[in-house]
């Protein structure tokens, strides 16, 4: 137990509650206002502390704050208390689980130690992402029982039936996924992605398997319960469906991992179809080889980006009134704006005036991959999102249609397609 | 550590399974059975197999136990739809004293088996996924296949007997 290996894990673990946990009010934030704009209207944009409202982030918080404080209204009719109270736990801790697994970046090689950036290093990464995933729905299907609530359990009955009917295709389209990359390890999947195809294609899992691709991100909308498979909490048929009974935080850990759960499935399918934390074009070994010239890009590009965005605080966010609160926040972004280009361009100055050793330039191509992750993470977070707002919800027997007879037989025909390439190619 | 993980993991097993066959409520005995099946996966765990903790919790929990609480809730099982047992545990007692030899049988053997100090595993990757299916699908693929042949037929079976008769 040396300081280099306590600090990377320590890291690694921070890391993955903050893509898991801390992603959660800003996914909240982002859905709302997606949903306003694609509803042509604003969304929540009026929360402030002291004129700061970060275009509307702090509404999150204070929703947070609310579900902690309110009461927990339980009804007598309850009688299961435990298994009642059980339940978000089981939905909660089984979503955060499933993100533990998900790589952040490559084996990052600290002197003659390698390290592997997974909340949890195991090899078994998608393995390990089925199984809690799987294990959600108990939370859900035992929320609906122990409420003791016609409705409650007809939502369960609803969730219950599409989990355990779209985990088999979700499981042969991953199946098909492990006889391309040859390893269910997801780093080795990731670093697979990062060769060329035909030498100027990014060998990403949608270009390969794109059959497979289109299974894993349907069945991935049903297992996070997202529209348009929300037949389990359709409030237009039954109230609030498995957590209507709900209420203060209780209610707050269905929410909260009902977000961390469509992160997780986020995570998983950039992992496993959009490269990971692989820049395009640009694997782990170019990146360390070419790492001065990133530098250079870097120290051109940054400013750019920042003066574009400081142009559009000042387009939106400045007020004619000189004592309004709201131009305050206007003027600190932009100085912290400042702040970060001096920061980032005076360590990459001092990097390409003084040389870099080859710790620094694996720990600085570590930190760009996490970056790649989180931006591809929100990006996909964005898709999620979209279609909420975009679909409406599938009937019960529509669902359970597309399930067994068309994405069952089409993931069983990927698999022997993709056997029948891969043996033939001799790979 | 790993005796007392084993502990603690083998006394949530048998809880569950004791738990599974005592509780009268038909949802109480499917959540006993859970905790018996995620103890189990603990101890494979402890046993190195990492694959095999894996697949018992995604075919086990979560499918096939998931398969039967839906099941139970569908149907919608309350406590007066149960059958009767008026001497339940009269009943066990007797099974029990039945079944005393057959862990006498299981006592001697555990008791005669060779005393090894170092339970630590002889190569690296023991339990990999690598290994287990080069000797699933090599060494043993006939039982394998025969196995998953049976596994059909109950399937088949099965749809064949819930179907709906044809009028004539």
């Amino acid at each position: 137990m040396n300081t280099v290996l306590v600090a990377v894990i320590v890291i690694n673990i921070i890391l993955a509650l903050l893509f898991s946990l801390g992603a959660a009010p800003i996914l909240v934030w982002v859905e709302r206002r997606v949903a306003g704009f694609i509803q042509d209207r604003l969304g929540p944009n009026r929360c402030n502390i002291n004129g700061f409202r970060l275009g509307g982030l702090i509404q999150s918080f204070a929703d947070m704050l609310k579900l902690v404080f309110k009461e927990d209204f339980k009804a007598k009719a309850i009688k299961e208390k435990f298994v009642f109270t059980l339940a978000p736990v089981i939905v909660f801790v089984s979503a955060f689980l499933s993100y533990m697994v998900m790589p952040f970046a490559d084996n990052l090689v600290i002197g003659s130690q390698t390290f592997i950036m997974q909340g949890l290093p195991i090899n078994l990464g998608a393995l390990w992402f089925l199984a809690f995933a799987g294990l959600s729905i108990y939370g859900i299907i035992l929320g609906g029982w122990s409420s003791n609530n016609k409705y409650s359990l007809l939502g369960s009955i609803r969730a219950g039936a599409q989990v355990i009917s779209y985990e088999a295709s979700m499981t042969l389209a991953l199946v098909s996924l492990l006889v391309t990359y040859g390893s269910i390890n997801l780093v080795d999947m990731v670093n697979f992605q990062s060769k060329l195809l035909f030498g100027f294609i990014p060998a990403w899992g949608i270009v390969i398997q794109p059959l497979a691709a289109v299974i894993f991100i349907v069945t991935a909308f049903a297992e996070a319960n997202r529209t348009p498979f929300d037949i389990a909490e359709g409030e237009s048929e039954i109230v609030g469906g498995y957590h209507t009974e709900y209420s203060a935080m209780k209610f707050g850990l269905f929410f909260v991992g009902e977000y961390v759960a469509m992160s997780a499935s986020s995570a998983l399918i950039v992992t496993l179809f959009f490269g990971g934390y692989n820049l395009p074009w640009l694997g782990t070994d170019t990146l360390k080889e070419n790492f001065h010239t990133i530098m250079l890009a870097i120290i051109v590009i940054l400013p750019l980006l920042s003066l574009l965005f400081g142009r559009w605080i000042i387009k939106n966010n400045v007020w004619p009134s000189r004592d309004d609160k709201r131009n305050n926040e206007s003027k600190w972004l932009i100085r912290v704006l400042i702040l970060i280009n001096i920061i980032v361009i005076g360590i990459l100055g001092c990097f390409l005036i003084n040389g870099i050793t080859e710790t620094t330039t694996n720990i600085a191509v570590a930190i760009i991959q996490i970056a790649t992750f989180a931006i591809k993470l929100l990006l996909m977070n964005f898709v999620f999102v979209w279609v909420r707002w975009t679909l409406p919800r599938f009937r019960y027997d529509q669902l359970q249609n597309l399930g067994w007879k068309i994405l069952l037989p089409l993931s069983i025909a990927n698999i022997f397609l993709t056997a029948l390439v891969v043996v033939g190619l001799g790979v | 550590m790993t005796d007392i993980l084993f502990l603690i993991l083998s006394l949530f097993a048998l809880t569950g399974a004791v738990g599974m066959i005592t509780l009268s409520s038909t949802m109480h005995s499917a959540l006993s059975f859970v905790v018996t099946v995620m103890a189990l996966a603990g101890l494979y765990a402890l046993l190195s197999a990492s694959f095999l903790f894996m697949v018992q919790i995604i075919i086990y929990a979560g499918a096939i136990i998931a398969l039967l609480l839906f099941i139970i809730m569908f149907l919608n099982i309350r406590q007066d739809h149960t059958p009767k047992e008026p001497n339940k545990y009269m009943t066990m007692l007797l099974i029990a004293i039945v079944l005393a030899p057959m862990d006498y049988l299981l006592f001697t053997a555990f008791a005669r088996m060779p005393h090894i100090e170092d339970f630590s595993t002889k190569i690296d990757n023991f339990g990999d996924i690598k290994m287990l299916g080069n000797a699933l699908f090599r060494g043993w693929l006939l039982p394998f296949e025969a196995i998953s042949i049976l596994l059909l037929v109950a399937l088949i079976g099965s749809i064949v007997l819930a179907r709906k008769k044809e009028r004539r």
